[in-house]
């Protein structure tokens, strides 16, 4: 008897957990959950989404056809096994008709697992960017209005072998998936337009000093013509400054960036070092089209700061939203009518920020990638397009060829290969003969 | 003597007839948190066993716990190994770690003992965040699936899933608490209290401390295994810092010398979490706060104030036919001295 | 290649001077008071963000580098006064104490200042690059500068307890803690005296960090991992063995991130699992 009081226990601890159990919801109302990371080091990927949707959802008034809408906010803390629990409470507990985020790579890649067991929930994925989410792991209910790490910078790479004329590139990034993508598409644009090599190195995701690194760089500059900065975040802050530290600003021309690096919240506290940096991305925050001036403007007003790309997620999301339940009435409850007119959601230059945009039929979007620059403009520093790259998609350049590209080796740090020679027999190995003449014959993409 | 166990009884049945109907009269989020608790529950678990009966604080046992995750991982979604060998090789290799690195952690008491588990702690980190060819790096491995056991989809079904791991966390306790119970635990006491004497007296105190290390690890690892199936991926945050102080701080809320403080506390703590975050941003701060409340006023924790509790009411309706206090030899909820 | 070792080699000693700055405190109040200050880290990134909100009210790096390490000096004779003291005795105790504070200094930072990551302007007297004679390289100020000032701390943390009264009744305390309350010195004074001198170096490394690489949330946690292994590998109270920990620190860093930053992070781990177990006390320390 003595011994069992081990169960007696278990059972109030459970009692305990179950006197916090959701109650059962209103009918009436439309419920939206938006996840990412709210607390923690990587608040600004998850406030800044959710920021975005509540602009949204300000310009709707809070409501569709008279219909209220409701929003629970979640925190991920950028921890997997946190937002798997907090996606099953939203579905459960909440009981929400649509979900939008997350954030981080990571946090994406175990989403679109989720959405994958849990098909009854739309999930418009904010700002995640592994492509494997549209790609090797796409699944119905999981559309992404967002971007794919290598889509943003496919274009950047061409640009800098063609349009810059650099033939050999250092890439220092961080050592986790994202950066692997941005590496991976930006070589196969560099190399299948001229260029010749590309060397990754990759550093600990939270790396204190660069100093070695910034030693390194000195030493190759002689026979490198360029480095682009992959990291995110604290990492920019750091290697720009320790950049400028050891006078590597002397010996080489600007910093490239990859698409965290120029952000508008970045920019800031990178200052006047941030001038001249070329990056890509699907948004540029110079967009002198009206849909980006009124998304600023009205941001501004709301939060006192200039929104940056992690914003105009949240913020088309909820648009593509908004269309979708306009198109089937706003019956959210048929969630298979509803993923189904959310994956046909087109949006114009007039109604987004970024640009016009539609779903390719694994639901990311088909969009512009602009080319940009840091400028200085009226005293402020910001982001100028200098080329625009119409139509791409998530295959970039190789959409002809969709199946072989997906059927080619997921991107590693170290795949695809970074000198011409290996590079191009990789994609002799996976995109065939033809596609290498075509190259050769063309000098590379035809734009 | 009788009248007291009579209420005890009664609880103890209805608590077993409930724990085994929670699937299906309690809503799925609810039977979703008790999964939750019940693995970080036994993380938690091989943190207070170590620090109740070793008297030592390990902020590596998390490293055990990630280690079975990862192995599970790699061997289902790499090598298409099924159930149940990925488990059985997870928690092998962890207890293997917890072998090696025993030797390195039984020389070093108190503080420095606190500092070699959290050195050792991040070396277990830096390899699952840099190794990337292997752990695919802070990504992490995605595209486990839960096992199908006895025909029955753990994957598919929350409630079967519960029972396959509510077997095991009860295995788990009894075993724990057997241990406390048997020579074995008192011995690591005799250590607690005071090493030299039982060095003195001829006991194996390596070896013990060793054993109670290997143990705990096992433990861990168990959870580890529950973790994953049920998540459905691991990465490198399993076996971080953050990680580890949260077991901590589970544990210090509930009660660092009982079993069932290590459960309570883990309970607290995941549901604050939840219940937190709907409310403030502030998660951090508040946890902070509880923490240092906890440490300064209430050294045995949530568990510690239920039990008096459980004392005073049971004492105030049974007088003087209640138990003597400390007669009870509960290794579950008593902080065995 | 010898570039790269040259280099390195440099990056490894000035590195080494901030983690020598930021570990002389957590030396200090070990040998004396038995604890380790996990509250460190968070008080070097409290210090550095107090020292880049002077800076942007004042402009002055100075003014920012005292106030960074005055600030953080009288949070410490808080912490000491009101929490560490009344768990006197028992260390595991007022490490977890710490260890509360830490995490609670840390959020308090993220709502005061915010997510977003910061830094702090180099001077400009100490900004630029200076090519160092004979080997003929370029080689940044402020490194050098960092160098300076850790060499300063040292000489002055040596003159201090060597030669002063204070500083002799602190050695006497660390040896024999009976023996020096025997005599009638209050000790508890001391203690607060070294605990307040280890936040203003803890305060003081903040500044010098966040002008040298950057200010953000989760600093706190790197440099307190940083700083432990210091102390570990050159055991703990001794100040020479901080110095001594600084350096095998900061060059394996170096290196490590120079020729495979792949495993950098392991590289660092492994030489301080050796030494604690074969070795507990480090290099340098008194025995356990």
């Amino acid at each position: 008897m003595k011994r069992k009081n081990w169960i007696v226990a278990i059972t109030v601890v459970f009692f305990f957990i179950g006197a916090l159990a959701g109650n059962a919801m209103a009918l009436d109302e439309i419920r939206i959950g938006t996840i990412g990371p709210i607390t923690g080091w990587a608040t600004i990927f998850g406030q800044g989404v959710l920021n975005g949707a509540k602009l949204a959802l300000d310009e709707y008034n809070n409501e569709f056809n008279g219909v209220p809408i409701k929003v629970f906010s979640e925190d991920t803390k950028a921890d997997v096994e946190v937002m798997r629990t907090k996606l099953d409470s939203l579905k459960n507990r909440d009981k929400v008709h649509l979900i939008i985020g997350p954030s981080l790579g990571h946090e994406g890649m175990a989403a679109v697992d989720w959405g994958a067991r849990n098909p009854e929930v739309p999930m418009l994925i904010g700002y995640s960017a592994p492509e494997d989410i549209t790609m090797r792991k796409a699944t119905f209910s999981v559309i992404r209005p967002g971007w794919t790490g290598a889509q943003v910078i496919f274009n950047f790479g061409q640009y800098c072998a063609k349009d810059l004329g650099y033939k050999k590139i250092i890439i220092v990034g961080q050592d986790y998936s994202y950066p692997w993508d941005q590496a991976a598409g930006f070589i196969r644009g560099f190399l299948e337009n001229g260029g010749q090599k590309v060397e990754r190195i990759w550093h600990p995701v939270e790396a204190v000093d660069f100093s070695s690194i910034m030693a390194k760089l000195m030493g190759m500059s002689k026979e490198y013509d360029a480095v682009l900065n992959n990291s995110g975040g604290a990492q920019v802050v750091g290697f720009f400054k320790q950049w400028k530290q050891f006078g590597l600003d002397k010996i080489y021309p600007q910093i490239l960036g990859q698409a965290n690096v120029p952000i508008v919240s970045m920019l800031s506290e990178l200052g006047d070092s941030a001038l001249g940096v070329y990056s890509s991305l699907h948004y540029y925050d110079g967009n002198p089209s009206a849909a980006n001036q009124k998304f600023r403007a009205s941001f501004k007003k709301k939060y006192g700061h200039y929104p940056d790309v992690i914003a105009v997620q949240g913020y088309d999301a909820v648009h593509v939203a908004f269309k979708a339940m306009k198109a089937i009435d706003g019956q959210v409850d048929d969630p298979k009518k509803f993923i189904a007119a959310l994956r046909q959601v087109k949006m114009s230059a007039d109604e987004s920020p970024r640009g016009p945009f539609y779903f390719d039929k694994y639901a990311n979007p088909v969009q512009n990638i602009y080319i940009k620059k840091v400028v200085k403009k009226d005293g402020q520093l910001m982001n100028e397009a200098v080329k625009t790259y119409k139509n791409v998609s998530q295959f970039g350049p190789y959409a002809d060829i969709a199946d072989k590209y997906m059927a080619a080796p997921a991107t590693t740090r170290d795949y695809p290969p970074g000198d011409k020679a290996s590079y191009f027999k990789e994609i002799e190995k996976y995109f065939g003969k033809d596609y290498v003449e075509k190259l050769e014959k063309n000098n590379g993409w035809v734009d | 003597m009788q009248f007291s166990h009579l209420p005890k009884t009664v609880v103890l049945l209805s608590s077993l007839a409930i724990l085994v109907a929670v699937p299906w009269i309690a809503s799925d989020y609810f039977v979703m948190m008790c999964i939750r608790v019940m693995y970080f529950g036994m993380l938690t678990l091989s943190l207070c066993f170590l620090a109740g009966e070793l008297g030592v604080v390990s902020l590596m046992q998390a490293s055990f716990f990630g280690i079975s995750g990862y192995f599970i991982a790699i061997l289902q979604t790499r090598y298409q190994i099924s159930f149940p060998i990925p488990p059985l090789v997870g928690i092998g290799v962890a207890v293997l770690f917890a072998a090696l690195t025993g030797l390195l952690v039984i020389r070093v008491r108190g503080i420095y003992f606190l500092m070699l588990t959290l050195v050792l702690g991040q070396l277990v980190w830096a390899l699952a965040s840099q190794w990337a060819s292997v752990t695919r790096g802070d990504s992490g491995i995605t595209d486990i699936f839960a096992p199908v056991i006895f025909g029955i989809s753990t994957e598919k079904s929350k409630g079967a899933f519960y029972f396959f791991e509510l077997f095991f966390f009860c295995g788990v306790i009894y075993f724990l608490a057997a241990l406390k119970r048997s020579p074995f635990g008192l011995m690591l006491r005799g250590i607690r209290e005071s090493e030299s004497r039982m060095a003195m007296l001829g006991y194996p105190v390596s070896l013990l401390r060793y054993m109670a290390f290997i143990f705990t690890a096992f433990v861990a690892a168990m959870g580890g295994v529950f973790f994953a199936y049920f998540t459905g991926l691991i990465n490198p945050h399993s076996v971080s810092l953050t990680t580890n102080v949260e077991t901590l701080l589970s544990a210090i809320l509930g009660g660092i010398q009982t079993l069932f403080g290590a459960i309570l506390g883990t309970a607290i703590l995941k549901i604050l979490d939840v219940v937190l975050s709907g409310i403030t941003q502030r998660y951090l701060l508040i946890m902070g706060i509880l923490f240092l409340i906890t440490i300064m006023f209430a050294p045995k924790g949530a568990a510690g104030a239920l039990k008096r509790l459980w004392d005073s009411v049971v004492s105030r309706v049974f007088g003087s036919a209640a138990p003597a206090k400390g007669a009870t030899d509960d290794s579950f909820l008593e902080d065995t001295k | 290649m010898s570039f790269l070792v040259i280099m390195s080699l440099l990056n490894g000693l000035t590195l080494a001077a901030l983690l020598f700055i930021t570990a002389s405190g957590l030396t200090l109040s070990f040998s004396l008071m038995r604890v380790v200050n996990l509250t460190h880290g968070a008080l070097y990134m409290a210090g550095g963000f107090i020292g880049l909100s002077v800076i942007n009210l004042t402009g002055g790096w100075l003014l920012a580098l005292l106030a960074g390490g005055g600030v953080m000096a009288v949070i410490a004779l808080l912490e000491e006064k009101f929490l560490l003291r009344w768990a006197r005795g028992n260390d595991l105790i007022e490490t977890l104490i710490s260890l509360s504070v830490a995490i609670i200094i840390g959020d308090l930072v993220l709502v005061i200042w915010g997510g977003y990551p910061k830094t702090i302007e180099i001077p400009a007297m100490l900004s630029g690059i200076w090519t160092i004679p004979v080997i003929d390289m370029v080689y940044p100020i402020f490194r050098i500068f960092m160098l300076g000032l850790a060499i300063l701390i040292i000489v002055a943390l040596w003159f201090f307890l060597k030669k002063t009264n204070l500083g002799i009744t602190i050695r006497a305390g660390v040896d024999n803690f009976e023996m020096v309350s025997a005599l009638g010195i209050n000790v508890r004074r001391l203690f607060t005296i070294v605990f307040c001198l280890s936040g203003f170096l803890a305060g003081v490394a903040g500044v010098v960090g966040g002008t040298f690489m950057m200010l953000v949330v989760g600093e706190d946690w790197r440099i307190l991992t940083l700083t432990l292994i210091v102390i570990i590998i050159g055991g703990m109270g001794s100040l020479g063995g901080t110095i001594v920990g600084a350096l095998i620190t900061g060059l394996i860093y170096s290196f490590a991130t120079a020729y495979i930053p792949e495993f950098s992070l392991f590289i660092l781990f492994l030489p301080v699992a050796v030494i604690l177990s074969i070795r507990p006390q480090g290099l340098f320390g008194k025995k356990v």
